[in-house]
């Protein structure tokens, strides 16, 4: 389990400089890498490309890029519907859910990893294997609930459902696995409570994983269309993707507009991606190596 | 330590508190559906009374049905007419009353408390005693002796069953005492409508004063147009041969028992040929028996009794009581959290699934398994499962893909690095903009890629309006959006493998063909399985793309599973169809996962 915390490549794969095909090899793998690239990239610059272009431009334009950058494609389309309040309630939405699953993940991971108690496996097992149940299968009754606490369009029954991930328990179990003992038992013979013990010393040392969590949380309550399109009505509640996708059916032949929209919804996960790279290789790492 | 008693003393408290919660709460609720059901009668009997102009022989009809009525001395001159108070009935204190201000003398209209058969249900009442005495014995038997292992578990089903047998008996009694309540109730209304039809009293406003449901005005007026209530209602009415004058009976209807009665109107005006008119008076789902509070109240005393029971076996090692405690309190924000969001709805959704349930319709009788056999042979719902298929198998080559990049890439970390955000970006961005962006660039006659095609001379393609490519476009897809990530799992599962094998490899002869088959495969194991199996339970779920993209078409082509699951319920608002058919989903999730654990891992990975 060790291994599962250590910097992405840490081992440099120097390659053996004995025959003319190993030499190649670097040179070989940066073009395909390079070429992959491209291919990933491509709509994405299509789209911020298209989101410059006139309305009439894009049907008759045969280059790629905009005769002259449209620019005011942004601000109309951002008021054409309220996008503010769209990111805005995705914010909010995708922090709560963030602060809820480090609660939920962190406690329930260190009582899994750290604290011996009968049934310890089963609970665990049962609590993996909701992984495999289909969201859907709860879809109803979950909605059947908020509607009849009165919570449908309201933040509470939007974020209530969401706010424990069993992915994330499971990386939080897999984290405090690989922290060294010690310092806890040092704490625990100096006279802290169990609760002492997991605030004072465990969680503290658990923080790369709890960025993690809270990256890999953040980014799933963003993308999530699929609850907050059945918990929310009014326009004022929905989040952006929900936004996004009725804006499509709206203005159905106004690509510029979309792809400016689209650009915006992009924007902010590219950033937080660019600056935060390495939790997400971490967690990634985690969850793919037991 | 004293837990050895003190444990199973507080069993039998709980069970006792357990039981009699769960009695109490129904006898409160029952309590109250005959306050209302009173209230009700004595206020449709005053404004009856006051529109029959207080005749005597009105106040006749209202005495034989139980109705009280009392005169009270003639008000001053400036008393509001038509004035109408709840309150009690000055002689009898208790009734429900009504003072019709109106009528001079006024009156007040008096519904006495109706006394119920018995106070308490009897059979759940001794069994909720038989079980405090068991639990109380056991927890005396402890104190003496040890008990002999697995006797918790014996305690722990005999409280769990005698818990529900209370439960259940209560909930008999309190539908028998409702539905006695709902035909006394049924009766009052029928004499009162009698009583004030018969004095000529306009059928219309006196059925809209008793509050009859469905007695619309046609109904009553005109007997031709008798069956504006609802069909099922009428077929059941129309189905009584011979039915009974002046009293009140009682319609069956799915499982709705409907209060109807026959009343005569004068023969006099347009209606006069026909004399009996129907009336389906109280609807009895009004005062339904106590189920919700009463299951609420019989779950927590049974949670409550098994939480005890489980940690009784703990009560002689204190310090295994104390870790188990200190468990389950970190637990409990996950454990309630799951418990209410996920596990509760499972159990919920498989009900669900089991009745006629439609979003407006608040009857939801029992269909069974019919629900699955009409479900299996819905061909719609194949399509999408055989759509949901197919789709999946963008995952192995999604894999092939992302293992070549990884095993290309693994020489240069920098460059994978930079390369990491243009990777990435299709899977972790808004499932939606992607999906907005390729349906632009895929449009048939402008979009970018066809134009591409037409430049080098090839012919457009119907990416997303023909039957046959649609699905394959979608899986490309998907393809694209998850190889980036898998790769960046694969290149963490290679920096996995030890080095020197590879080395010993080399030294001993071994190929780049046999390094692969013999070390990269067998150490990337346990990564591709993983790899496998979330990706395989995700594409089954996959939605957004369809919902954007496509709408399940064109002609069903791209009808996957959730989509299809998602227009059965929030567009056609069938929501037991659609919680039936999750649940095929899901079965069909479970099996390909296990069959993954089966032939690929042969045990289970977990850690």
């Amino acid at each position: 389990m060790r291994r599962g915390t250590r910097a992405m490549g840490e081992r440099t794969w120097s390659m053996p400089n004995g025959t003319r095909a190993a030499r190649m090899l670097p040179a070989l793998s940066t073009a395909v890498l390079l070429g992959a690239c491209l291919v990933m990239a491509a709509p994405f610059l299509w789209m911020a490309a298209t989101s410059l272009m006139g309305q009439l431009e894009v049907f008759s334009s045969r280059g790629i890029l905009p005769a002259a950058p449209l620019w005011s494609n942004y601000p109309e389309a951002l008021t054409a519907q309220p996008f503010r309040r769209y990111f805005l309630n995705s914010l909010i939405f995708s922090v709560a859910v963030v602060a809820g699953q480090i609660v939920t993940a962190t406690t329930a991971g260190y009582a899994f990893a750290r604290i011996d108690f009968p049934g310890r496996q089963k609970v665990f097992m049962l609590f993996l294997a909701t992984m495999m149940v289909p969201v859907v299968i709860v879809l109803i009754p979950r909605f059947l609930l908020i509607d009849a606490l009165g919570w449908i369009d309201t933040y509470q029954g939007l974020i209530s459902t969401e706010l424990v991930s069993v992915w994330g328990i499971f990386l939080m179990r897999q984290y405090f696995r690989t922290l060294p003992r010690e310092l806890e038992d040092a704490a625990r013979v100096d006279g802290a409570g169990p609760f002492r013990v997991f605030l004072g010393v465990a969680l503290p040392l658990a923080k790369p994983a709890v960025a993690t969590l809270a990256l890999f949380a953040f980014i799933d309550a963003w993308k999530n269309l699929l609850w907050p399109l059945l918990a929310t009505r009014s326009m004022e509640m929905r989040v952006v993707e929900v936004g996004i996708a009725a804006f499509h059916s709206t203005y159905e032949i106004n690509w510029p507009y979309q792809m400016a929209a689209g650009v915006v919804a992009v924007l902010p996960i590219a950033l937080l991606f660019l600056f935060t790279q390495r939790y997400f290789v971490r967690g990634i790492q985690l969850e793919g190596i037991r | 330590m004293t837990g050895r008693a003190t444990l199973p003393a507080l069993v039998a408290v709980a069970f006792t508190a357990g039981t009699a919660a769960t009695i109490a709460v129904a006898a409160r609720q029952l309590g109250e559906a005959q306050a209302a059901a009173s209230r009700s009668v004595a206020r449709m009997a005053a404004e009856l009374w006051e529109l029959s102009g207080g005749a005597d022989e009105a106040a006749r009809s209202f005495v034989d049905a139980g109705i009280a009525i009392e005169s009270v001395p003639a008000p001053g001159s400036g008393q509001p007419a038509n004035r109408m108070g709840p309150g009690e009935s000055p002689s009898e204190p208790g009734a429900h009353a009504y003072r019709a201000g109106s009528l001079q003398p006024a009156v007040w209209i008096a519904v006495p408390p109706q006394p119920r058969e018995s106070p308490l249900p009897p059979t759940a009442t001794a069994l909720a005693l038989l079980g405090s005495l068991l639990m109380s014995a056991w927890a005396l038997a402890r104190r003496r002796a040890p008990a002999p292992p697995g006797y918790p578990t014996i305690v722990a089903l005999t409280a769990t069953a005698l818990l529900g047998a209370v439960a259940a008996t209560t909930h008999r009694w309190a539908d028998s005492e409702l539905e006695a309540l709902s035909d006394r109730h049924a009766g009052h209304a029928l004499r009162a409508v009698e009583a004030a039809l018969d004095l000529g009293t306009d059928p219309e406003r006196a059925a809209r004063v008793a509050g009859l449901p469905w007695a619309a005005s046609a109904a009553l007026t005109r007997p031709d147009q008798l069956w504006t209530m609802p069909q099922d209602v009428g077929v059941a009415l129309a189905a009584i041969p011979d039915p009974p004058y002046a009293t009140p009976f009682t319609v069956a209807v799915g499982r709705t028992t409907w209060h109807a009665g026959l009343v005569t109107l004068p023969a006099q005006g347009p209606a006069a040929p026909f004399r009996a008119l129907h009336l389906a008076l109280l609807g009895y789902e009004e005062t339904r028996a106590p189920t919700v509070p009463l299951a609420a109240a019989a779950t927590a005393a049974s949670l409550l009794t098994a939480l005890i029971l489980f940690l009784l076996p703990l009560s002689a090692h204190p310090p295994l009581l104390r870790r188990t405690v200190t468990a389950w309190a970190f637990l409990a924000p996950a454990a309630l959290l799951l418990a209410i969001f996920t596990f509760g709805p499972l159990l919920f959704s498989l009900w669900i699934s089991l009745h006629e349930w439609h979003l407006v319709d608040p009857v939801h009788p029992f269909v069974g398994l019919d629900r699955y056999r009409q479900i299996i042979l819905d061909v719609d719902w194949w399509t999408a499962l055989r759509n949901t298929g197919i789709f999946t198998l963008h995952v192995p080559l999604a894999m092939a893909v992302a293992l070549g990049l990884a095993l290309l890439t693994r020489g240069s970390r920098r460059a994978v690095r930079l390369a990491r955000l243009a990777l990435f970006l299709p899977s972790i961005t808004s499932v939606v903009a992607i999906a907005v962006v390729w349906k632009w660039l895929l449009n048939d006659g402008y979009g970018p890629v066809n134009q591409l095609l037409e430049s080098v001379g090839l012919a457009p393609v119907s990416w997303l309006t023909s039957p046959e490519v649609a699905l394959v476009t979608l899986m490309a897809i998907s393809v694209w959006m998850v190889v980036g990530y898998q790769m960046v799992v694969f290149q963490a599962g290679l920096a996995a493998i030890p080095r020197d094998w590879y080395d010993a490899a080399r030294v001993d002869g071994a190929g780049a063909v046999q390094r692969f088959r013999h070390i990269t495969l067998p150490g990337l194991r346990h990564t591709l399985f993983f790899v496998l199996v979330t990706s395989v339970i995700g594409s089954f779920q996959v939605f957004g793309l369809v919902y954007v993209m496509t709408e399940g078409g064109p002609l069903g082509a791209t009808d996957v599973a959730v989509y299809h699951i998602y227009r059965e319920a929030w567009e056609f608002l069938r929501f037991g169809n659609a919680a039936a058919m999750s649940w095929i989903l899901f079965a069909v999730v479970f099996v390909a996962t296990w069959l993954h654990f089966r032939l690929l891992e042969g045990r289970a990975v977990h850690a």
